[in-house]
């Protein structure tokens, strides 16, 4: 169980969040001429990294607030949270 | 219109659970509020309206997981610029509507739809650790808190610190399935719903 730190709430068990994925992808500009390609890349194509990664997570139960975490996929250390708004350095 | 509580047909009163040879002092007491008039009230996220202007009922909007209150209304805060209201006052939003303009706030009254479980006694907190994953012991009066219970969405609203009492908000959907959870945690000390 993970103990995830909400930029809002402060430390809270993982029963409380949902998991939101990859908190690296950028949505396409508006009104901008985009390929197919580009667009199934931006709605099906994830990376699946080893090591550290940036993810969305909701704390569903709690503030209901979207926020960043950087997490270690593989030893699931949570090293960062930031809100939406915010960078991850 | 007949309005019927969420727990009407599933709130009976009586003694239950570990209970013989106790005072009622020292039973869990477990109640349904209802009655009340419940809205929330949310910023919008593009408004700058500075919020600490408001005074609803005499009361200014508390901070985050923090609640106000006087003897009729108790407002909690329910995330980033949203709280809930809890009022006696029935026509609160009606006297109180002309400080929210439309552009900044949404006003949504959702009186319906809540289940409110009280719970009193020394236990209290014994009960909550069953099925929530907080740190229940750090949790002061006038603290507010969203959490989960057993699976189910709840908000924790402490009210008062001696005698030990809580306010365990859930949707009223969920209501049911909240009091059962909550009254089998309070069978193994022993509890008289009133």
């Amino acid at each position: 169980m993970l103990s995830i730190k909400c930029p809002f709430c402060g430390y809270r068990s993982q029963k409380e969040f949902a998991y939101g994925g990859d908190g690296t992808v950028k949505r396409p500009e508006l009104n901008q001429e985009i390929s197919d390609d580009k667009w199934n890349e931006f709605v099906y194509l994830r990376k699946s990294p080893r090591g550290k990664h940036v993810e969305l997570w909701h704390h569903v139960a709690g503030c209901r607030q979207w926020f960043k975490v950087q997490r270690d996929t593989v030893t699931h250390e949570i090293f960062q949270t930031a809100k939406m708004n915010e960078e991850i350095k | 219109m007949i309005q019927v509580s969420s727990l009407n047909f599933v709130h009976k009163v009586g003694k239950f659970g570990d209970h013989d040879k106790k005072s009622d002092n020292d039973l869990l007491k477990v109640s349904e509020i209802n009655g009340l008039l419940i809205f929330q009230i949310a910023k919008y996220k593009n408004s700058s309206f500075d919020t600490s202007k408001i005074k609803l009922d005499g009361l200014s909007f508390p901070s985050s997981l923090n609640s106000t209150s006087n003897s009729k209304t108790r407002i909690l805060w329910y995330g980033p610029d949203c709280w809930l209201v809890f009022s006696y006052n029935l026509d609160l939003i009606d006297k109180e509507k002309n400080q929210f303009n439309e552009i900044d706030f949404a006003i949504t009254d959702i009186s319906h739809s809540r289940t409110i479980i009280e719970l009193e006694g020394s236990l209290v907190n014994e009960v909550l650790k069953k099925g929530c994953p907080l740190d229940i012991n750090s949790l002061k009066v006038d603290n507010c808190v969203n959490s989960v219970y057993n699976g189910v969405t709840i908000t924790i609203d402490i009210i008062s610190d001696n005698p030990k009492k809580v306010r365990i908000l859930g949707l009223r959907s969920f209501g049911e399935s909240l009091y059962h959870s909550l009254t089998d945690s309070c069978l193994e000390f022993g509890y008289k719903a009133v």
